[in-house]
């Protein structure tokens, strides 16, 4: 650090180029924590447990358009078909599938009246088979029995009198109570129909994975009396993809008064909820190396540059009594302060343009450890950037000081 | 103080080796000031970047206060370099963006010295060379003149075992070649050996002791006091 001083008394009087670089610096730095804290949220979003398994679960849709075609009769006959073949664990009838983007939502609440606010829930209506077919833990409570399953009319207004909701749906109406107590109590839908929670399931999220509340859903035992009805399908592990050309024939052939369409996995589902942000995290990737590559270019060239008009200088050095690591070491120390100007012009750019996106496009403010994070990448792309340059300017022998040109 | 015994040194490219000292032999004693001159290619300036430890050589040896440096490694050849040996080059190697006193002190920070001695062996050098109000400025606001002496100034800081100087009056006028020389005198007078390589003849008879190089080897050496014999016995 014995350079400090005439490095920055140096730098003073050529400035331009020291600036440009640690502008460019400061934007990158600026840019790259920001990039790197929306791919972090992002990913931690695509990360999120839907619940189900996944691996092993798919759906399709049956259309019924014969004139004869009775959705109660079908759906009865499906259901047993399905949960009697070789390889299906269970199988339900559902009104919404999670992630698919598609799906019903309710209001419920802890009192009767118009005059209160519900709280947004998914629903999701299943039979008591329910909890098996999407692999939800139910941690207090029952499960649904069959006498409790009703056929939901298309105009029907009135719901179930019994529920099931997640923990995060009964965290929310009942934030003072422990998940146990909520078992037994009593919410209400459309203002004032009454509904008691009778269980509470560890985690099942809703058909939309942009909803700030995805975890908040709901079970209600009922089955629908709709011409369309989806079934989802939970194979044994390994089994899913020879069953569903098999299900779906099976289904063809069973009813020729309906069409099946749509099969499609829930990892397929997943995949499709997700391509926006998978998309976005690819292109703040380029955008991040493209700004990192760019950047250390930069940092090459004016070194290169430097290091090519100081020859006579640093020969100078050498011939005065400066090691190879002494020379190294200068270059490596100016670049650190050009850096460090950068980086402390960028620590008040990033918070700006974060201050900007929380206010403009509901995204979270950054957390702490981002800046820090920043700051050691700059600092390193910068020393791993000018180690080149250094290291041939160590090499310039003090012999060049005596040379004439 | 300082002694080469059979020095070769040849630079080598795909086509052609050049020898640039062929046994070179040569013998400084302390507190002498002698100078090197000879035609352009003879070798002179080789022999001075060997003699200031600035590059290596073939064969032979190399001897500085006893100490033989033939096998010393580029480090320390650069710690001894920077302790015993200053340079001063014909076109004053001053680094523009520092000015004097920082000038003056790259030397001094490679010896790892505390800031108040450098200060104060700054501030005596340039005084030495009448330069000290000037500490602030850049080389780029003085003469040709002046830079030189700031470049003693900065070789006299390190207190060197003896000074190395590269055609020290070769950019410069008359008025201030003399000045230089005058004050390269003094340095001498106080204790310092210098080692003096130029082309000027004039200015090499005022050195105690002249060396002539021709092709890689010494062909004449001669004192001041037998010089002048000898151009008297030519005018005669």
């Amino acid at each position: 650090m014995r350079d400090l001083g005439p490095i920055l008394r140096a730098m003073l009087r050529n400035k331009t180029g020291a600036i440009l670089i640690a502008i460019q610096i400061a934007v990158t730095m600026t840019i790259i924590v920001n990039a790197v804290f929306i791919i972090q949220q992002r990913n931690e979003l695509m990360a999120r447990e839907s619940g189900l398994d996944e691996a092993n679960s798919f759906y399709l849709t049956s259309v019924g358009f014969a004139d004869d075609y009775n959705p109660q009769n079908t759906t009865q006959e499906d259901l047993l078909a399905l949960r009697a073949l070789p390889g299906v664990v269970d199988a339900i009838q559902t009104n919404a599938v999670p992630m698919s983007g598609s799906g019903w939502s309710m209001g419920l609440q802890t009192q009767p009246g118009e005059e209160f606010d519900g709280t947004g829930v998914a629903v999701y209506m299943v039979d008591e088979h329910g909890l098996n077919t999407l692999d939800v833990e139910l941690i207090a409570g029952r499960n649904f029995n069959q006498q409790e399953i009703r056929w939901r009319e298309p105009a029907a207004r009135t719901w179930p009198d019994v529920i099931i909701i997640t923990r995060d749906m009964a965290e929310a109406l009942f934030p003072e109570s422990a998940i146990e107590e909520v078992v037994g109590k009593t919410v209400y839908i459309n203002d004032d129909q009454p509904i008691n929670i009778i269980g509470i399931i560890d985690k099942l999220q809703a058909p939309w994975v942009g909803w700030g509340s995805v975890e908040r859903a709901m079970l209600s035992p009922e089955q629908t009396l709709f011409n369309s009805a989806n079934y989802l399908i939970r194979t044994k592990p390994g089994q899913r993809n020879s069953l569903m050309p098999q299900i779906e024939e099976m289904l063809a052939n069973s009813n020729k008064g309906r069409i099946i369409r749509d099969l499609t996995t829930i990892e397929d589902t997943r995949e499709r909820s997700y391509r926006r942000h998978s998309a976005m995290i690819k292109i703040l990737l380029i955008v991040v190396l493209t700004l990192t590559l760019v950047t250390a270019a930069g940092i090459v060239g004016l070194s290169s540059f430097t290091v090519n008009k100081r020859r006579k200088q640093i020969g100078t050095r050498r011939a005065l009594g400066a090691t190879k690591g002494d020379i190294l070491r200068y270059f490596m120390l100016e670049n650190l302060l050009i850096s460090s100007m950068g980086i402390a012009l960028g620590l008040a750019l990033t918070l700006g343009l974060n201050m900007v996106l929380v206010n403009n496009f509901e995204m979270q403010r950054l957390d702490w450890y981002y800046l820090p994070f920043g700051m050691a990448v700059l600092w390193l792309l910068g020393q791993l950037a000018v180690l080149g340059p250094a290291s041939r300017a160590a090499a310039i022998p003090p012999a060049v000081a005596t040379r004439s040109v | 103080m300082l002694k080469m015994q059979h020095i070769s040194k040849v630079f080598r490219t795909d086509l052609v080796a050049t020898h640039a000292l062929r046994d070179f032999c040569l013998e400084v004693a302390e507190g002498e000031f002698i100078s090197v001159t000879g035609p352009s290619g003879s070798g002179k300036t080789t022999f001075l970047n060997i003699a200031g430890l600035l590059e290596t050589f073939d064969q032979g040896q190399y001897f500085l206060d006893d100490e033989d440096i033939s096998h010393l490694s580029d480090n320390a050849r650069s710690r001894l370099r920077n302790e015993k040996i200053g340079f001063i080059f014909q076109s004053f190697n001053l680094i523009p963006d520092l000015n004097l006193f920082d000038n003056v002190d790259v030397p001094l920070r490679y010896r790892k010295m505390p800031a108040s001695e450098r200060k104060q062996r700054i501030e005596t050098s340039l005084e030495t060379v009448c330069l000290a109000s000037r500490s602030k400025h850049l080389p780029s606001q003085l003469s040709g003149g002046q830079q030189q002496r700031v470049a003693i100034a900065r070789a006299l800081a390190g207190q060197p075992r003896f000074l190395l100087a590269d055609e020290p009056t070769g950019n410069l006028d008359s008025a201030m070649a003399a000045s230089v020389l005058d004050l390269l005198k003094e340095i001498n007078a106080a204790g310092t050996t210098i080692i003096m390589v130029t082309h000027d003849p004039v200015l090499a008879e005022q050195t105690d002791r002249q060396i002539y190089v021709r092709d890689g080897q010494i062909s004449n050496i001669a004192s001041t006091g037998q010089l002048a014999e000898a151009r008297l016995v030519s005018g005669a």
